[in-house]
């Protein structure tokens, strides 16, 4: 009975002590998938610097869009798009002037390493049996995707033949399982997996821009501000080259 | 290795929680089911039976319109300063509405089975409700309530399709075993995914075997047996 409290009380406990509430020691970031190596990184820089440590969920920005939207306990929301960023600003749950937009990406089409496929055009992906997209109705990856082969003039052969996938990793490990011929994902997300190949660089995609805000409701706002300075700064910006992403000059909007 | 423990002690805390708060609510119920005859009996069983076969992620939605800051419950929760959504608390208030009728089915049939003569006759000799229900009824139905303990715990550690809607999959916070396969699955990290699976078999069927052992040791103690 003793050991069956014990084990109990073991079990409730917090996992660490729980922060003072005004002590801004851990942050929760909600962050777009595709982001995953590279904010890991830089939240390394930033706690050996500042000594708060940056916990992330990530995934798929509009499923976090909506978990802010519900009253997730972010303090900080990385979006893949403005567009996600927007409806919750429209929602008051973000400020217009804390958003840092200054981060780009590219899309490619990859295929399974040993896979033969070649790409040389969007028109190309029509003809294969299959596409693995990150769900082009609320993933920013599968909407940009989508935007891509709608302005070629091809959505409609190749809707049907689409696979949506939960966020755009998803997207990345359905094509390295071998299990589907293509998919398109970043060029980020490519370098991240041995088992894919860039069979196509999409040049003629969309404009991809990246959104980070801190959540203007969290108790931890400051600390959340002092990271997005961070990671915009000349020390993350440097991380997000290294990894694939383009920077942009300008900082807020 | 650490971060599939810290997985582990989370699902066995929201699956703890999720069986104690179910437990007395459960019995209680089926107490209730067993012995009510009148009218909207069957109605009620109904309403309480209905998480068994609704899709998890409907109860789900409900849940987090009833939960979100501006739903019902949400707004009293916000009164009194309580952050639910989105933590492990809901993860467990997702598990323990599905549990629910796990719990209640074998405890009511427990009691019904039980000779409902002898509750009656230690009333007539003088013992009250509360004490003839914890002294009579109580005891003849420890294996409907065993039965419905481990039915409701094992149904809380694999509860995904409500919780990931109410309590959403975050590393560390609400991600329990259930969640963390999806999620690995779904990244490619097969080889880790599997490796949770390994231990949700060992919990089970730890859960399950110390259920069995307990039950044929109780019996054995009843029959007089040593």
């Amino acid at each position: 009975m003793r050991l069956a409290l014990g084990v109990l009380l073991a079990l409730f406990a917090p996992a660490q002590p729980p922060p003072p509430a005004s002590a801004d020691r851990e942050l929760l970031v909600f962050a777009a998938a595709s982001l995953t190596e590279s904010v890991q990184e830089i939240a390394a820089a930033f706690q050996s610097r500042t000594g708060t440590r940056v916990t992330f969920s990530f995934g798929s920005s509009g499923d976090l869009a909506r978990q802010i939207e519900a009253g997730a306990p972010a303090d900080a929301f990385l979006s893949a798009d403005t567009g996600m960023m927007d409806r919750i600003e429209g929602k008051g749950l973000v400020r217009r002037e804390d958003r840092r937009e200054f981060l780009s990406n590219t899309l490619v089409v990859v295929v399974p390493v040993d896979s033969t496929t070649s790409i040389g055009s969007a028109g190309d992906l029509a003809a294969l049996p299959k596409l693995a997209l990150a769900d082009p109705a609320s993933v920013p990856a599968g909407l940009y995707a989508k935007k891509w082969l709608e302005d070629a003039g091809v959505w409609k052969q190749i809707e049907p033949k689409v696979v949506p996938t939960l966020d755009v990793r998803a997207c990345l490990a359905a094509v390295a399982s071998g299990a589907m011929p293509a998919g398109v994902v970043y060029i980020t997300d490519a370098a991240v997996s041995e088992k894919v190949r860039i069979a196509w660089v999409v040049a003629d995609g969309p404009r991809i821009l990246y959104s980070f805000a801190p959540v203007a409701a969290s108790k931890r706002a400051a600390a959340a501000k002092a990271f997005l300075e961070f990671a915009g700064g000349s020390e993350g910006r440097a991380v997000f080259e290294r990894r694939g992403f383009r920077t942009l000059p300008v900082s807020a909007r | 290795m650490s971060a599939d423990l810290s997985i582990v002690l989370l699902t066995l805390r929201v699956a703890l929680a999720a069986t104690l708060v179910v437990l007395p609510v459960g019995v209680l119920a089926a107490w209730w089911l067993a012995r009510w005859r009148g009218p909207g009996r069957s109605l009620v069983e109904t309403m309480l039976a209905l998480p068994l076969v609704l899709p998890p992620t409907a109860v789900g939605l409900l849940l987090l319109e009833l939960l979100r800051p501006a739903g019902a419950i949400g707004r009293l929760l916000s009164g009194l300063n309580l952050e639910v959504l989105f933590t492990w608390k809901a993860a467990a208030i997702a598990s323990a509405v599905m549990a629910f009728p796990l719990m209640v089915r074998p405890v009511r049939t427990a009691f019904e089975e039980a000779d409902p003569r002898l509750t009656s006759l230690a009333r007539s000799l003088g013992d009250g409700p509360i004490r003839a229900f914890r002294r009579i009824a109580l005891p003849l139905a420890w294996r409907g309530i065993l039965a419905g303990t481990v039915l409701a715990f094992a149904r809380a550690v694999g509860e995904f399709g409500a919780t990931i809607l109410i309590a959403g999959s975050i590393p560390g916070r609400t991600q329990t075993l259930a969640l963390a396969i999806f999620h690995r699955t779904q990244i490619g990290q097969d080889a880790e995914a599997l490796r949770l699976v390994a231990i949700t078999v060992a919990i089970a069927f730890v859960a399950l075997w110390s259920t069995e052992l307990l039950r044929t040791r109780r019996s054995r103690r009843l029959r007089g047996e040593p």
